[in-house]
């Protein structure tokens, strides 16, 4: 039911589809414990990952190239009983929409975010981002990527996120951590590490990862997380830590307003309040 | 009669305040007033001056010359010095704003009580205010003009205050924006107000923000709204033509300053007709109101709601500096329209869209969209003809017809009384009122404008095929707005 009948437009074997797969279980396993469709609403931004609006019958908006943030944040101020998901590409997020992420973290609004990160532009055919590795070509770039890319969990630490996690572009590792992003209250950051088969392939990230969990990390801890996020800066595939790297509380933007703490108590949208 | 008075300071001194303290208590002394404001882009220091006139008529502009002049500073005497008339009275010392207060009160014969009452009001420093008030009161031995109280009902008040009060009027749910000269006065005002009327006033990181929230908002049906000035709405360019293709209502104040760049920050201009009008990429339809005094400010935002809401469109309300800033006397009350919300959240796409809201590439569906959404211009059209898209003023047979939009309008009423013309002031530029060409065709047309090249001219030239010559073209470009006795001069070379 959550499905669309559209016909997918991505490459064959494309890792979005992963990512498709595990975002609709979880809307389907909330579903079936008592959520409405109407309850939820997703944005997406432009890039291969914006696909997922076409495939995924929810609310929302399919809206402009990096201002995805804004538009989940309008939602949620809107409406703040709407669970809201915001889906970016590395472009989206990390080049044309850079402010709305470092602001969108400082305000802790509670709201999920996904970050489709194929350190790619792949829809306009494989130019550079700024989370691609020194030394890749393309045809824009004959000389090669000269510039350090950028390390989004540290930026997302630095910024006062709240929820920061990375996973790999597979389906169980993305179902968990939405469960656990949709239990977190507050802004919760999750980067999906996802090839791009055409562009910008698997540099051999499957045998680099390791489960922060397993080893033990204690993701209530700051330093430790800063540490951890360290060890993949994005340019250099040696290991490549995943899970959640960071969880703390930290007063809720909606919560800050008395109008909006009104609409949550009574369960209601701005729509609801006749003048 | 018509008398000016001139506060001149150090931005610190205080000059608006003691403008604003003066200006109220000629109001409730039943007089009409319109006093604007000068102020330059820094804090403390520098030069800044109010232009106070008052009259026993409506007035709703100042004029180049000063029947009294309060230096608050030395500078001022100095700067302003080409604005005294033979007999105009100087007021000047070493003293705090509020000195001068109590000197103008004893100059005007105004009672002391109203001004104790206001700085009561004002709170601040009420004991100094008081003896310095006192002083100057005590101090001043001569009347220059006997105030009669007059029983008028009037209120005073400035195009910002208005504008917020005919959002707030309208059922705003929230506005979202970020601080931009002369913008800011909207924000201040609905931010003061939100917990009183219940909705929401937020700050983001920057104009692309501001309206991509706004947006965000809107489609759960929220009635939104966001203000800003020139550049900030360049940079919402982008998210303007996203409520095109997507249909979502929202209303937007764009505070005129001029530009290009930075322009000049502090001072008044009409240079952005053509963004208001045309930013965007793509064909999408937009209404553009202008409305040119405070009460037209409040009415208007009830139009900007009704006209977003009823077609699901954008539609911008397009102020200045001028008339943002500066405080007018009115007596009639506004009317406003009502409107329902009419929006819910659901599938909405900044692409081209199928019927389950998906993004589609089908050229059928692409020629449906576009067309369902052009459709919009005659229907908006026929709803903007029950309205008044524009208003006529002066000798309605004159051959004579001045033409403008705006703020530029308190210049022109206050400057035309006994001239031998026709003004014709636009409320509605877009969509732009048919009869407009009946109006002007065959007529010696006077074109006013606070720009360079003449905006409206080539609106009109576009929906008429009516060019106005260069030289009855009015436009003042210094960042300053038209002053009466000046603006008659120069109609009155014009006139046939």
């Amino acid at each position: 039911m959550i499905a669309t009948s559209m016909k997918s437009t991505w490459c064959p074997g494309c890792y979005n589809f992963q990512i498709l797969a595990a975002f609709k279980r979880f809307i389907e396993g909330e579903i079936a414990n008592g959520k409405k469709r109407e309850d939820f609403a997703i944005v997406t931004g432009i890039g291969c990952h914006a696909k997922i609006f076409d495939y995924v019958n929810l609310n929302g908006l399919n809206s402009l190239h990096g201002r995805v943030l804004p538009t989940c944040l309008g939602l949620k101020i809107g409406n703040p009983n709407l669970t809201v998901f915001g889906f970016s590409g590395d472009g989206d997020a990390y080049a044309e929409g850079m402010e709305h992420l470092i602001h969108t973290a400082r305000y802790n609004s509670n709201l999920t975010y996904v970050v489709h990160n194929n350190q790619v532009f792949a829809l306009t055919v494989g130019q550079p981002t700024p989370t691609t590795e020194i030394g890749f070509k393309d045809k824009t770039t004959p000389e090669g990527v000269k510039i350090h890319p950028l390390n989004p969990i540290r930026l997302m630490l630095a910024a006062g996120a709240t929820f920061v996690a990375r996973v790999y572009a597979d389906v169980k590792q993305i179902e968990y951590v939405l469960k656990e992003a949709m239990k977190h209250n507050g802004f919760s950051f999750v980067e999906v590490i996802q090839p791009c088969l055409i562009f910008h392939n698997d540099a051999g990230y499957k045998e680099k990862i390791y489960s922060l969990e397993e080893k033990g990390h204690d993701k209530n801890n700051f330093d430790a997380a800063w540490k951890k996020a360290g060890e993949f800066d994005y340019n250099v595939v040696e290991k490549i830590p995943t899970g959640i790297f960071y969880q703390t509380k930290k007063d809720v933007f909606e919560d800050q307003f008395e109008q909006l703490k009104e609409l949550k108590k009574k369960g209601i949208g701005w729509k609801d309040i006749n003048r | 009669m018509r008398w000016s008075i001139l506060f001149g300071g150090k931005a610190g001194e205080g000059p608006n305040v003691l403008a604003h303290i003066v200006a109220e208590a000629l109001v409730e002394e039943g007089y009409y007033v319109f006093y604007s404001r000068d102020y330059e882009s820094l804090i403390r220091g520098g030069h800044n001056f109010n232009l106070l006139t008052f009259s026993d008529e409506k007035i709703y502009s100042n004029d180049s010359k000063a029947d009294i002049l309060v230096c608050l500073d030395d500078a001022t005497e100095e700067i302003h010095k080409n604005q005294l008339k033979k007999d105009s009275f100087i007021l000047k010392g070493k003293k705090g704003n509020m000195y001068f207060a109590g000197r103008i009160f004893k100059l005007l014969c105004l009672d002391f009580k109203i001004l104790e009452k206001r700085l009561k009001k004002l709170e601040k420093r009420f004991e100094e205010n008081m003896k310095d008030a006192k002083d100057g009161y005590d101090e001043e031995q001569k009347n220059l003009c006997r105030i009669i109280y007059k029983k008028n009902n009037l209120y005073f008040t400035n195009g910002s205050l208005s504008f917020s009060d005919g959002a707030i009027k309208s059922g705003l749910d929230i506005y979202y924006a970020y601080p931009m000269t002369p913008a800011t006065p909207v924000l201040t005002a609905l931010a003061q107000k939100q917990i009183e009327n219940n909705f929401l006033v937020l700050e983001l990181e920057n104009e692309i923000a501001v309206i991509n929230a706004a947006i965000g908002s809107a489609i759960t049906g929220a009635k939104s709204m966001v203000g800003t000035s020139g550049g900030g709405f360049d940079l919402m360019t982008e998210a303007l033509s996203l409520t095109g293709i997507a249909e979502v209502p929202l209303v937007i104040y764009l505070a005129q300053r001029p530009g290009p760049g930075t322009g000049v920050a502090t001072y008044t201009g009409q240079g952005d007709l053509n963004i208001a009008r045309h930013a965007g990429h793509g064909e999408f339809q937009r209404v553009v109101l202008a409305p040119g005094n405070p009460k037209e400010c409040e009415e208007l935002a009830s139009h900007a709601f009704y006209f977003s809401q009823k077609f699901k469109i954008p539609v911008i309300v397009i102020s200045d500096k001028h008339l943002a800033e500066s405080l007018y006397t009115l007596t009639e009350k506004s009317k406003l329209i009502k409107s329902a919300k009419s929006t819910k959240l659901e599938r909405y796409n900044s692409y081209e869209k199928d019927e389950t809201g998906a993004a589609t590439e089908n050229p059928e569906i692409i020629k449906r969209n576009v067309e369902r959404r052009i459709k919009k211009a005659a229907e908006i059209e026929k709803e903007a003809e029950k309205f008044e898209m524009y208003k006529t003023y002066g000798k309605k047979n004159s051959n004579n017809v001045i033409i403008s939009w705006g703020s530029t309008n308190g210049a022109i009423l206050d400057s035309t009384k006994d001239l031998n013309v026709k003004f014709i002031q636009i409320l509605y530029i877009e969509p732009f009122s048919k009869s407009i060409k009946k109006e002007l065709d065959g007529k010696n047309i006077i074109l006013i404008e606070n720009n360079a090249t003449g905006l409206l001219a080539n609106l009109i030239a576009e929906k008429t095929g009516i060019f106005i010559e260069d030289k009855n073209k009015i436009l003042r470009y210094d960042g300053r707005p038209f002053l009466a006795d000046e603006l008659k001069k120069e109609i009155e070379k014009r006139l046939k």
